[in-house]
């Protein structure tokens, strides 16, 4: 409702001598070689631990960018006018959804037998589950999932693009916001059954027997968690190259800090739910889970989560203060992308022994090779996407409140 | 940035709130309709509380005398329950839990919305929640009062229910502290209290207002013992703002826990159908979805008799709809989670329970609950749907149905078929129809009297969102400032 017509930023396109423009040849480059390296190993002798390592990359990374493509669906349908200034970041992070499609791939080519028991164990339970868990479905299942991720988050950057080319036809920028409205309403719907159905099928199908119907929720919680993190830090990042100085403001740190609480408090509500239930009812189809969670070293992970994950990050960004002050909200950010790692982690590794069998609690030299691997793939391909065009949406109807954002 | 709709809005306040504005990319449209000053609103929501008693309108009179009515009948029905014991209902041996329950976890769901328009959508900046928190805060206290009843009114020896709670005692005694079941006394007290709390601390300014234009020396003192001295002054209004904001801090995570902890009265249990790990988001989803379709129900007749309209726009009940589409859907998310993992678990328990809520002797119940909490509420895709009044209130009393018929196919069907086949056995009440009404004469003998002596709208926190309330308001420019009144909004006169 603001009257007054805000000067909109300049600084708006990434410079050429920044780090930011050499990051596709520098996190490509790495993530060649990382997962190159990783998938070297998980061909050989001993190669399962090796594809669990790439597993559990690809699911951490690709949950920032799933719920990156959440969070612009629904900032889309509430018609958010804070956010507008984080809108072409968030969209960079989800148009490099196609990507992972060609990052499934390892999995589906070399990875299968390792990871997933279902593919080559039988018995009473696993017949019964035949008409989901079968290699046919499956990938049917995932050809889906990309499909609908790829073609939502690139259609949303490319219609966000050609917005800002709109400077003059106040009708048809519009028409392009209010279109968006709608597409992001059909799009939530697709996007809250794929990303669960895709946590099932890849992280939860690697323990076949084991079921929880709160399961996508938990990687959602996890995932929108580590999303607030990683965008609060590329905005700094940004600012730092020399973008945005004046368009990004405290006000709106301070509201992502308020998301990062928020959705701290939210991710140990889900997991503190599934744990809870499952521990009290004690059954053994579902203790299983918590079983192997609780030997061979894992337990430690398994009691450290709710200290480090939820405990420590709660009281930490309690106070006004932390989010108001960058340097300190950029502190809980880079913590909190460690635990999601940690808490993806958690979820994949203790599989790592077979079906069956316990694991024992290991880094493995892949395990950083995976990560460094994944995650510059994602950098790169998102620093493209942010560097072939304005890092903000210049002409959002939306930008001029978001440019005066107050917290009151 | 909507203003040149707006002033083309009619002059009749019987239809300017009802007129549909275009949805625009940017900018929201005014809160409050009719260009009022502050002064007016303060008119338009006091007039129903000052109307003298006996001046009281005819319907409302009969309104209350039918709600009164029904609530002695409850008592009534208290008496005889007291008198039989639960033997009065059609309770068996595998149905264990059913209506007293059903009826529980109905009214508690109620009372969410309400904490969630106080609560999470002031925390959430959202403005709009002014024109209807009272309202919904009122009827957050008097659904946990109803779910209150049913809940003590179960546990069979009721002259016994002092025990709920862990008093000291010579046999030595004590509730067992692992139950869900006690949990949730110290839950839903805990609810009721600062629910009540929050809602008398928002009333404080109103009150005054009230005291500070009566002339009626009963209703001087009435409103001016409410009130607690508040004069309104800047360290008030300091303090009451802190004092909110902490309380609203408060109730958000209660308000939460409160229904996982009803969820978990089911689901730490091994039974399927009810042991099942999404049940404490989706038991609130559920509740804040059963509570909006009630503020709809209760808040769209009142709107048009208490001559409101202005006040809650279309734009309110638009919003309130999108709420409801979006917890239903997510109540829809549960439903078909939960069915998809009886199939993926190769459970032959779980399977069954989920076939035999489709196709066993509850059938019925299974797709009422269906058809109004998941299909009926997804026609608010629509905009004409959810703008529309008429199909706001039938789908909001669809989806009251709805969300009574979950809690019974949740309670009920799970129980009636028990793992051996001797212990199956089908439910059918026999007094429970009175227990249901009985509840709903004690919610709205309350509520109705709630409507004639306490203000229905925030005033104060509504003037706090009309246009002049800012500071940087166009019209201080143009002189239009004066008359409106700046002390006016701090809640004198």
């Amino acid at each position: 409702m603001s009257h007054v017509e805000v000067a909109k930023p300049t600084d708006i396109n990434i410079p050429a001598s920044s780090l930011w423009s050499r990051l596709p040849v520098i996190g490509g480059g790495l993530g060649i070689a990382g997962i190159g390296a990783t998938l070297a190993a998980g061909v050989g002798e001993h190669g399962q631990r090796a594809m669990f390592s790439y597993l559990w990359a690809f699911a951490a990374v690709l949950g920032i960018a799933l719920a990156a493509l959440g969070w612009l669906l629904i900032e889309h349908v509430v018609r958010s006018q804070w956010s507008a200034v984080f809108k072409r970041i968030g969209e960079s992070m989800a148009a490099s959804l196609p990507l992972f499609a060609l990052l499934f791939l390892p999995i589906a080519l070399l990875g299968m037998h390792a990871l997933y028991p279902w593919t080559h164990e039988t018995d009473e339970i696993l017949e019964k589950k035949r008409w989901f868990l079968s290699n046919e479905f499956f990938f049917g299942r995932a050809v889906f999932y990309f499909f609908i991720w790829s073609l939502f988050g690139t259609l949303l950057y490319r219609f966000s693009v050609r917005q800002d080319t709109l400077g003059n036809d106040l009708a048809a920028r519009d028409r392009i916001s209010l279109g968006l409205r709608k597409f992001s309403a059909v799009g939530l719907f697709f996007w809250v059954l794929t990303l669960s159905f895709a946590s099932i099928d890849w992280l939860m199908s690697l323990q076949p027997h084991w079921y929880s119907t709160i399961f996508g929720l938990y990687y959602f919680s996890a995932s929108i968690l580590a999303f607030y993190a990683f965008l609060t830090l590329v905005s700094m990042a940004l600012k730092k190259a020399g973008v945005l100085q004046q368009a990004i403001t405290i006000e709106h740190y301070h509201d992502l800090g308020k998301y990062l609480f928020g959705f701290t408090i939210f991710w140990a509500y889900i997991a503190f739910s599934q744990f809870m239930l499952i521990w009290y009812a004690n059954i053994p189809e579902e203790t299983e889970f918590f079983l192997v969670r609780l030997h061979g070293g894992w337990e430690y992970v398994s009691y450290a989560l709710p200290v480090l994950h939820f405990f420590i990050p709660f009281f930490f960004l309690l106070s006004r203060h932390v989010k108001r002050n960058p340097k300190v909200l950029a502190i809980a950010c880079w913590y909190t992308l460690f635990m999601h790692l940690v808490d993806i982690f958690w979820l994949v590794m203790p599989n790592a022994g077979g079906h069956g069998a316990h694991s024992h609690l290991s880094v493995s030299w892949t395990d950083i090779t995976a990560i460094v691997g994944v995650t510059g793939i994602f950098l790169a391909v998102m620093g493209v996407f942010l560097s072939k065009n304005a890092v903000i949406g210049i002409n959002d109807p939306r930008l001029s409140e978001s440019l005066t954002h107050e917290n009151y | 940035m909507a203003t040149a709709m707006e002033t083309a809005l009619p002059n009749d306040p019987k239809i300017r709130g009802d007129i549909v504005l275009p949805d625009l990319p940017v900018g929201r449209e005014e809160l409050i309709r009719g260009n009022h000053s502050f002064h007016e609103i303060t008119e338009i929501v006091c007039r129903v509380n000052e109307a003298p008693i006996l001046a009281t309108p005819k319907p409302f009179i009969f309104g209350i005398m039918l709600a009164g009515s029904v609530f002695a009948m409850f008592g009534g029905y208290i008496g005889y329950l007291y008198w039989e014991g639960p033997g009065i209902w059609g309770n068996n041996n595998p149905v264990g839990w059913a209506w007293d329950i059903v009826n529980f976890v109905f009214w508690v769901g109620i009372g969410h919305a309400g904490t969630l328009i106080s609560a999470i959508l002031y925390l959430f900046r959202q403005k709009w929640r002014t024109s209807i928190n009272r309202y919904a805060e009122a009827m957050t206290i008097f659904a946990v009062l109803a779910a209150s009843a049913c809940v003590a009114l179960h546990t069979g020896r009721i002259w016994m229910d002092y025990y709920l709670f862990p008093l000291p005692n010579q046999m030595g005694l004590w509730p067992n502290f692992r139950s869900p079941l006690e949990w949730d006394v110290f839950a839903v007290n805990t609810y009721l209290l600062v629910s009540l709390l929050f809602w008398f601390t928002g009333l404080v300014p109103d009150f005054a207002t009230l005291r500070d234009r009566t002339t009626v020396t009963w209703r001087r003192l009435f409103y001016g013992s409410l009130a607690m001295g508040w004069r309104g002054s800047h360290r008030h209004w300091v303090t009451y703002e802190k004092a909110y904001q902490i309380l609203a801090a408060f109730s958000a995570p209660l308000v939460l826990s409160v229904h996982t902890i009803v969820s978990f009265d089911f689901a730490v249990s091994q039974l399927p159908g009810w042991h099942t790990t999404i049940f404490p988001p989706y038991f609130v989803a559920g509740a804040i979805f059963s509570g909006f379709a009630m503020v709809q129900t209760l808040m769209l007749p009142a709107r048009a008799w208490l001559g409101l309209k202005d006040i809650v726009t279309v734009k309110h009940i638009e919003n309130m709809n999108k709420i409801i589409l979006l917890t239903g859907s997510l109540v829809g998310y549960a439903y078909a989670m939960e069915f998809f993992v009886a199939a993926y678990s190769g459970n032959d328990y779980e399977g069954f329970t989920f076939l035999n809520r489709m196709g066993g002797p509850y059938w019925w119940a299974y797709w009422i609950m269906v058809s109004c909490n998941v299909i009926t509420p997804q026609l608010f895709w629509f905009r004409k749907i959810r703008t529309s009044v008429a199909a706001s209130f039938i789908l909001s009393i669809f989806v009251n149905i709805g969300m009574w018929f979950e809690r019974f196919v949740i309670t009920v069907t799970s129980l009636h078929r028990d793992a051996l086949v001797s212990s199956w056995e089908y439910f059918v009440p026999v007094t429970e129809v009175l227990f249901l009404l009985g509840t709903f004469g004690l919610f709205f003998f309350c509520f109705l009297l709630f409507v004639r002596f306490f203000p229905v709208i925030a005033m104060s926190e509504v003037k706090g969102v009309l246009p002049q309330a800012n500071p940087h308001w166009e019209g201080y420019h143009k002189g239009e400032g004066h008359g409106h009144g700046t002390a006016e909004g701090a809640g004198g006169h």
